[in-house]
């Protein structure tokens, strides 16, 4: 019995392995489990789709890097800019 | 030495024509408040991170020239002041209301390892990020979902998928054992999921109380 859930993860152990997998190499035999596992799952395979989707939208949100302007957030305040403003010249005195 | 003591008196000659903290404000200030925005998700944290720059900054050995290099010298810095407030609020007391960051048990699955069927089948998510980039009400959700998660997984969520640090360096950051990044991972990926499935993609009956 245990051989058996060893070579069949449930869905539960696939969805933290299809996380791990996101941070480092997984050892061949689970990469190969995982993999069985997806072939007969649809729940995981689409659950894998999303967590890619989601990595890739993350990377490429335009906010992500500063040197894009971005309309989606708003800059500092005229009340931020002129409280920063006075700390820096106060620093400088 | 005669090169330190022409760099020295050229930086003091800077001084005394002033320095312009206008200039800094106006090139920098928007650009370094929204890098640390999404990041903290907190306004006021956000303006007192770009002031903490500027202010390191100024202590700055060398000043490059030139806006860019500027202001990559100063995400340089403000990435290092973001961890230094995770760290701050690491060692702050949880709010009430706070999940804590180590789920006991984990909801979305039946006592067998199945998937609930609520959980089970997700669709309407779409095969390509393209069209969701610049889709406001989608990163507003985001936000919305992003906030919902406990606070250090949403810390550790955030330098692993926006500033792509590895697990290691993560965990020597903010004094956590992999194992525990590893869960706290897991369970940042399936809430903003099953947050993103219900809110945005329009599955659940969440989206009525929208």
């Amino acid at each position: 019995m245990s051989w058996l859930a060893h070579l069949f993860p449930t869905c539960q152990e696939i969805s933290r392995l299809l996380s791990d997998a996101m941070d480092h190499r997984l050892p061949w035999h689970v990469r190969t489990r995982v993999r069985i596992h997806l072939r007969m799952c649809e729940a995981c395979t689409d659950y894998h789709h999303q967590l890619t989707l989601l990595r890739s939208l993350l990377r490429r949100n335009p906010a992500r890097q500063s040197e894009q302007e971005s309309v989606l957030e708003p800059g500092l305040s005229a009340k931020a800019k002129e409280r920063i403003r006075r700390a820096l010249d106060s620093s400088r005195s | 030495m005669r090169l330190n003591f022409l760099r020295e008196s050229f930086g003091d000659m800077g001084d005394v024509t002033g320095f312009d903290s206008q200039r800094w404000i106006d090139e920098h200030g928007d650009a370094l408040y929204r890098f640390a925005l999404v990041r903290v998700r907190d306004a006021n944290a956000a303006e007192d991170l770009v002031q903490e720059t500027f202010l390191a900054a100024l202590q700055g050995a060398r000043r490059e020239s030139g806006e860019t290099a500027e202001r990559r010298w100063m995400i340089g810095i403000i990435k290092h002041k973001i961890i230094d407030h995770f760290r701050r609020m690491a060692r702050e007391p949880l709010r009430e209301g706070h999940q804590a960051d180590l789920p006991v048990v984990d909801e979305d699955f039946l006592a067998d390892g199945h998937w609930k069927p609520e959980f089970a089948a997700i669709h309407g998510w779409p095969d390509k990020p393209d069209e969701l980039l610049e889709r406001k009400q989608f990163w507003d959700t985001l936000a919305v979902c992003f906030d919902k998660l406990p606070p250090r997984t949403a810390q550790v969520f955030t330098l692993r998928e926006m500033d792509e640090l590895d697990t290691g360096e993560i965990c020597r950051l903010l004094c956590v054992t992999q194992t525990n990044l590893g869960v706290m991972l897991h369970r940042a990926r399936k809430q903003l999921r099953n947050c993103l499935s219900a809110r945005y993609f329009g599955q659940a009956e969440e989206d009525a109380s929208l």
